[in-house]
């Protein structure tokens, strides 16, 4: 195909989203370009044709590649602006983050439409928040959606393939700024999508996950930044964080294993901290602030703690063990794209719908890393021809 | 196992894509192959670009390629009226039809200056069949093995084989594999993730 034989209005309609995706004005473009506004208003709508190296000069400038502009089945999802209403606007480290899962959303969405994919959504029933208690509508609603997905009371170990093999949520972990924990969108057709915080730990990343499960609970179709400097006591976040706080530490499974536990002592210990944080997969904080709250143990009960030297790693090695136990699905918190989405991106090289660089591109990773991923996702090499065959 | 380089016989320019760069580098002796290596070895803006972005994550690769053009080792080139057309064509289409830039870039270059495309990709590889049937392409293995390449590294070219491999996870094509298996060796052959399955298993 060549580049005459698309029609210019598609063209200028992809130069615009890709320059609205960069965050950039018109006067941005057409000033880098060297060209007037006017002219690159004209390229924008289509009414006058615009020449290769004008597209690979602003491709560049907008931080991407003439092929994502014009490869036909390109996705067009734009998730920033709905964040740009929210009250971090202006906020560079929240846009940057919201530029990634808008980035990942279309990677993922380009690949399903490519390989003829339809992704299942198993979302929560939507439960607005009502007049009154939120925190009491939030423990009813976590523990509510976990007798739905089948959970009981038990706890959760690995939530981010919770949200997204149970509940079909969109979820990436990747490098953030350290102040943002993690970003929550919902769009229809796309469904729900979740940012976490790769260097945060993987017991933050859970509670930011169930965080955000919380927003898609209840509001979800309010963005939603989830940022760790940043003190928001209004009813939604408070509900987000009760919900979370519910989700991953029921009150009664908290109670009892809280009195199993401490029968016959005397004292709250670090011991104690550290075996009831490890059962339910969060932080010795998250756990002592929910013994807290459900007045298991007394108020200021962890700033005690942190004011007498806390507690530390290697304490949580000496009592759970050494070397204290992975888990065999652990890694997963640490994978830049998660399983399914490795798997959709292996079978697209797989048939040669795209190629290494496209994928590297698509998925925002270097090739290195790619091909680590793709390797791990095609364990059987291209020796298939004598695995069975699924029935279609 | 015998190797034969596509290179061997060709005294044309190389045109190298990202992956090319980044196993070259991986094999810890970029500057002594690329010294070796007869041909001249040209890199494209877009290519430099993509590698660029690596750094973001840490690697080294815009760095390395840097000094190797510093020492004149590899030559910057720009695309030029009849390149960019080809460009055109390899990255607007279908997605099936297309490459990233820097792929595609490398293919025009390539065919602009009658040199040989090498790249490890084999979508790239078959667009390059389809559509540029007189176009050379080549992959990094080709470089490998070529014999001043060969005869330049010694017995040190089973050990940057197997580093493109596993630092690099290189990829293989299937007339190249058992020339790899015999020259690194089974065990370290086993340990290589970005080789075929059945040539891992030995």
């Amino acid at each position: 195909m060549t580049l005459q034989s698309i029609d210019p209005v598609d063209v200028g309609a992809r130069l615009r989203a890709a320059r609205e995706a960069a965050g950039l004005t018109q006067t941005d473009a057409a000033t880098d370009l060297r060209v007037a506004r006017t002219t690159l208003v004209a390229m924008e709508q289509g009414r006058r044709r615009v020449r290769i190296d004008e597209i690979q000069h602003l491709a560049r400038l907008y931080g991407t590649s003439v092929n994502a502009v014009l490869r036909c089945e390109a996705a067009h999802v734009d998730l920033v602006p709905r964040f740009r209403k929210l009250s971090t606007a202006n906020d560079e480290a929240a846009e940057r983050a919201a530029r990634l899962l808008t980035d990942l959303v279309r990677a993922e969405v380009e690949l399903e439409n490519l390989l003829g994919v339809t992704r299942t959504h198993n979302h929560p029933p939507a439960r607005p928040l009502l007049p009154g208690d939120v925190r009491l509508q939030a423990e009813n609603d976590a523990i509510a959606l976990r007798q739905w997905l089948g959970l009981g009371l038990a706890p959760v170990h690995d939530v981010i393939s919770l949200l997204e093999l149970e509940l079909g949520v969109r979820v990436y972990v990747r490098p953030l700024d350290s102040r943002v924990s993690g970003l929550f969108a919902y769009e229809d057709g796309v469904g729900a999508c979740i940012l976490l915080n790769a260097k945060h730990p993987r017991e933050r990343q859970a509670q930011t996950g169930v965080h955000e499960l919380g927003h898609l609970t209840s509001r979800r179709q309010t963005p939603d930044v989830c940022r760790f400097d940043q003190h928001d006591d209004s009813r939604e976040e408070r509900y987000a964080n009760a919900f979370g706080r519910a989700f991953l530490t029921p009150a009664r499974t908290v109670t009892v294993r809280f009195q199993d536990l401490t029968a016959g002592a005397s004292r709250f210990t670090r011991r104690h901290v550290i075996l009831l944080a490890h059962a339910f997969g969060v932080s010795r904080e998250a756990i002592v602030r929910r013994l807290e709250e459900l007045g298991l143990v007394k108020r200021g009960t962890w700033d005690w703690f942190e004011a007498h030297g806390g507690i530390t790693n290697e304490q949580a090695r000496q009592v759970l063990g050494e070397p204290v136990a992975v888990e065999p699905d652990s890694r997963e918190a640490q994978r830049p794209v998660s399983l399914r989405l490795g798997l959709l991106a292996a079978e697209a090289q797989r048939r040669e719908l795209l190629s290494e660089g496209q994928l590297a591109r698509l998925l925002r990773l270097d090739r290195v890393e790619l091909r680590r991923i793709l390797d791990a996702a095609d364990i059987d090499g291209n020796d298939t021809n004598g695995l069975p065959k699924l029935p279609r | 196992m015998v190797c034969r380089s596509c290179l061997d016989e060709r005294a044309a320019p190389v045109v190298v894509d990202t992956s090319v760069v980044i196993n070259l580098n991986a094999t810890g002796c970029a500057e002594a192959i690329l010294r070796a290596l007869p041909n001249r070895c040209v890199v494209v803006e877009d290519v430099l670009l993509e590698l660029q972005i690596g750094r973001q994550t840490g690697r080294g690769d815009a760095d390395a390629l840097a000094v190797l053009i510093e020492q004149h080792l590899v030559e910057r080139a720009r695309l030029g009226g009849g390149g960019m057309s080809h460009f055109a064509s390899l990255v607007s289409g279908s997605a099936a039809e297309t490459l990233d830039d820097g792929e595609a870039a490398t293919i025009a270059c390539a065919i602009d200056r009658g040199a040989v495309a090498l790249v490890d990709e084999r979508k790239a590889i078959r667009i390059c069949a389809e559509r540029f049937p007189n176009l050379s392409v080549g992959c990094t293995v080709d470089v490998l093995a070529q014999h001043h390449v060969q005869a330049a590294l010694g017995p040190g070219l089973a050990d940057a084989v197997f580093n493109a491999l596993d630092r690099g996870r290189m990829r293989v094509p299937d007339q190249h594999g058992q020339w790899v298996v015999d020259l690194i060796g089974k065990e370290r052959a086993a340990l290589c993730h970005s080789l075929p399955k059945r040539l891992r298993a030995g």
